[in-house]
């Protein structure tokens, strides 16, 4: 249908904006580390210890009645703000949140959480009867701090993964390529979060790692393409190559994002508030994802030089024969 | 690659129509597939009537047996319920055991020939013994050696560690490893002990697990206030009868400076101090069972045991012989009640009265019933979700999926037009297939996992764009349908395998680091990217072959 309108071959040049757009992909990177060292992120938290509650807004209740019990419990400062609760029906609630709590000699950090917790609630239920707790959750700082390493941990190893399996199946050229494109997105996207100071928590970094899975998916697509056009036209010149491959599979990276940002969206718009943080992450990651894979993973590439021909490994004629 | 004999046909129907049977228990309620529902989330009227309704609908249910009636696992986040992870700290478990090994140190050094010492005071997990007399250093050694017990199966590590650390010295210790294997030992018993606190009848859907050595991570879907379980599993639950003095005289002159010798000093639910033996008459392995019962007098919530019988015996026994004398009933170093011994109790049911609301009765029974935990649980990290959150997610889970396949859908057929609505039908036996297989390995599906849903929905059709761009591009180097279909389906494969099996990495690593909500996402996510690949390429492949042949088009307009 529509697709046939779509030209039968597209030529954009892309190749000849590689030095613009590799200054300008340097330019975010530098920008989202000075933001990440400065600024800082805003760590939920899963990484950062403490606690929220969030309660459902007892009528005739204010703001202002809820900090005035919380004032009495010597948490340190503690947040309360109304805001719009998760799900379909907005229900006005109330979120609680402070940070970790000092221990008392002989108990760790870990349980004096805990203790505040208990004792939050307790408070709350005596000064509002029959009060509803939507959700409440409690993070030592000895969690915390795990769950941080290992979240990492998980994104190294991710990283490190997709470019063993990408230098198997391809060239280390095309690996180096790719995993630039991966860093490429990984520290914008941090960089994004920083800026906006969206809660950066667990569900970031499994966003984190679907980007990187969704990047490197369109980054192979692309690479896929080059390799063979690199094989067909031996003496064309790398860069044309490049671009032709990339034009080639310009209308199936497009649709594909498109249908991915359409199902992300959806998710942003009504999958509620819970989610919210995860998809934003996600919908600016495939934006990213498929600029890199065009403009940085490529680029990249034929910096270091495209082989065509004879010098290309025999072996990476890959899952032919399934 | 067009070409579909009876028995591939036969392989995809079966894997289809299995995804199908495996997903429909979903749309239905327990009642209607004759499945016993689950107990009430409350006493209110409604979740009764509720339930009842649903007991009734099970036994006239006509869902044939054969058919499998398994549902996708909700987590915790859209059912509500709550998480908690707890700590066993090695130290405390050591200094436990330590205390209840003094029983034999003593002992064995009280056998003929007596070695004299002074009575050691233990310091958390280190016990140092004073010797009177040098010479006897080897002989205190050697039977303190052979008393040492071993840990674990192997039988090569011992607990203790003991070493001269004087001419008169002894220093008995716990070390490092022996904490950290002894930890590990009371783990699983801390997970039996926790189960029978929980979940005394063995009803309740609480899931207990272990998480490292030292970890125990507790899941009660359905429970809203996570103060109750705290306080159920917060205290050991160390219930000792020990003989008491309640002289003023004495009391005194150990609030000046310390306690005799094998006595502490303990206060009472009056707050009047006593000195309480060391040694009890009765532990918590003399109780056979314990139960919510009333006291006689005023009818108040109360707790009743009944000792076994050489408990019984024991306890006859001793007061019989201290009449008039006060003994106390000790939980975890408080003193629950201290009467006086006016008559000898025989037969071994006691009751402890006080200040209980029926619930704390019922728990503090269950409390003993389940016995002693070897050592303290500390919890570390908490999260709940109310009933009313977890099915505002699920409702806007569902919404936004529903979105999102149809916008998807709409934008397949616009673009593509009738190849892209076989792109959809295989979308739509995807999603069922997914949900297929959640059900059927009895995976659990959290808030991101629908997340995970979702995306997939979005990146299933990219296999499909891969094909059909090919298709698309062979049509146009001049080769008729069904030959560009061929070349299509062929030149896409492995930049398919290659692109979902960089997505398949990052969601199995996901799943292996991850936790709770997050590995919910990892095995949709894992779970889509195997069906998408399935659907994508070999039911659209097919769905398109069997057109080809029907239709014979001149021309694909795609």
């Amino acid at each position: 249908m529509l697709l046939q309108y779509w030209p039968n071959s597209t030529n954009v040049r892309f190749m000849s904006f590689r030095l613009p757009a590799l200054l300008l992909s340097a330019i975010l990177i530098a920008a989202s580390f000075a933001l990440i060292f400065t600024k800082g992120m805003n760590f939920g938290i899963d990484f950062a210890g403490g606690s929220v509650i969030e309660i459902e807004q007892p009528e005739g209740v204010q703001e202002e009645d809820v900090r005035e019990v919380m004032g009495g419990l010597g948490l340190g400062e503690v947040g309360v703000n109304a805001a719009r609760g998760t799900g379909v029906e907005a229900i006005e609630v109330i979120v609680i949140r402070f940070a970790t709590q000092p221990a008392e000699p002989g108990m760790d950090q870990d349980t004096a959480q805990q203790q505040a917790n208990d004792r939050v609630r307790a408070a709350l239920n005596e000064a509002f009867p029959g009060l509803n707790v939507r959700s409440s959750a409690a993070v030592g700082p000895k969690v915390s701090g795990e769950l941080l390493r290992s979240g990492l941990m998980a994104l190294a190893v991710a990283l490190a993964l997709m470019m063993a399996y990408i230098s198997v199946r391809f060239q280390w050229k095309y690996a180096l390529g790719a995993v630039a494109a991966l860093f490429h997105d990984v520290i914008i996207t941090m960089g994004m979060f920083s800026l906006t100071q969206f809660e950066f928590n667990l569900s970031t970094i499994a966003a984190l790692l679907t980007i990187v899975g969704y990047s490197m998916n369109d980054t192979v697509i692309v690479f896929d393409r080059v390799r063979e056009e690199a094989r067909k036209y031996k003496k064309m010149e790398p860069d044309k190559v490049i671009d032709l491959a990339v034009n080639q599979t310009l209308s199936r990276t497009l649709l594909t994002s498109g249908t991915t940002l359409l199902a992300l969206f959806s998710i942003y718009l009504f999958g509620g508030t819970v989610l919210s943080g995860m998809s934003f992450a996600l919908i600016f990651g495939v934006i990213i994802g498929t600029y890199s894979s065009v403009f940085v993973a490529s680029s990249v590439l034929l910096l270091l030089g495209l082989d065509q021909g004879e010098k290309q490994r025999r072996e990476v004629e890959g899952f032919q024969g399934i | 690659m067009l070409n579909f004999p009876a028995w591939k046909v036969i392989l995809i129907l079966i894997v289809l129509v299995w995804g199908a049977l495996m997903a429909i228990p979903n749309a239905f309620t327990d009642g209607f597939l004759g499945v016993e529902p689950r107990e009430p989330q409350s006493d209110a009227p409604q979740d009764i009537a509720a339930y009842e309704a649903q007991m009734d609908a099970a036994e006239e249910s006509w869902w044939p047996s054969f058919l499998p009636t398994n549902k996708v696992n909700l987590g915790l986040d859209l059912q509500g319920g709550v998480y908690l992870l707890t700590q066993i700290d090695p130290a405390e478990v050591a200094a436990n055991r330590l205390e209840t090994l003094q029983t034999d140190i003593v002992q064995a050094l009280n056998r003929d020939p007596l070695i004299q010492r002074d009575v050691p005071e233990q310091q958390g997990t280190t016990l140092p013994i004073q010797l009177r007399n040098a010479e006897d250093m080897e002989e205190a050694l050697r039977r303190l050696r052979r008393i040492n017990p071993t840990i674990g199966a192997t039988g090569s590590d011992r607990v203790l560690s003991i070493e001269q650390v004087g001419p008169q010295r002894i220093m008995v210790s716990v070390g490092e490893n022996a904490q950290q294997a002894l930890a590990a030992d009371a783990q699983g018993t801390m997970i039996t002990i926790i189960r029978r606190r929980l979940d005394p009848d063995g009803v309740s859907e609480v899931s207990i697990t272990p998480q490292g050595d030292t970890r125990i991570v507790i899941e009660a879907p359905g429970e809203a206030d996570p103060r109750r379980i705290k306080n159920i599993l917060g205290q050991a639950g160390r219930l000792t009868f020990n003989m008491a003095n309640m002289d003023q005289s004495a009391v005194n002159a150990a609030q000046a400076t310390r306690p005799p010798p094998g006595f502490e000093l303990l206060v009472d639910e009056f707050g009047r101090p006593m000195l309480v033996n060391r040694t009890p008459v009765v532990t918590g392995s003399d109780i056979a069972s314990a139960s919510q019962g009333r006291n006689p007098d005023d009818n108040s919530p109360a707790v009743d045991f009944r000792l076994n019988g050489t408990g019984a015996e024991r306890f006859g026994q001793t007061t019989a012989n201290n009449r008039g004398q006060i003994f106390a009933i000790v939980l975890d170093g408080t003193i629950m009640s201290a009467p006086r011994i006016n008559e000898p109790i025989w037969g071994g049911n006691v009751q402890i009265t006080g200040q209980f609301t029926l619930e704390e009765a019922q728990d503090l029974a269950d409390i003993i019933e389940a016995g002693e935990l070897p050592a303290k649980l500390n919890f570390i990290e908490e999260r709940t979700v109310g009933p009313g959150l977890g099915a505002d997610s699920i409702a806007a889970g569902t919404n936004a999926s529903l979105i999102g396949l149809a916008l998807v859908g709409v934008f397949m057929i616009i673009a593509y037009g009738l190849i892209g609505s076989f792109a959809v039908g295989s979308l739509l036996a995807n999603i069922v297939l997914i949900l297929g297989a959640l059900s059927g390995l009895g995976a659990t599906l959290t808030l991101p996992g629908i997340a995970g849903i979702v995306l997939t929905i979005g990146m299933a059709v990219d296999a499909n764009v891969i094909v059909f761009e090919r298709i698309r591009e062979e049509q146009q180097n001049g080769r008729s349908p069904t030959t560009a279909v061929i070349a299509g389906y062929e030149r896409a494969l492995s930049t398919i395998l290659d692109a979902n099996i960089t997505t398949f990495i990052a969601a199995a690593i996901l799943y292996l680091l991850g936790s709770g909500p997050v590995k919910g996402f990892a095995v949709t996510l894992a779970i889509g990217i195997v069906t998408s690949v399935f659907t994508a390429f070999v039911v659209t492949r097919w769905f398109t072959a069997m057109w080809l042949r029907l239709a014979r088009p001149r021309k694909l307009s795609i």
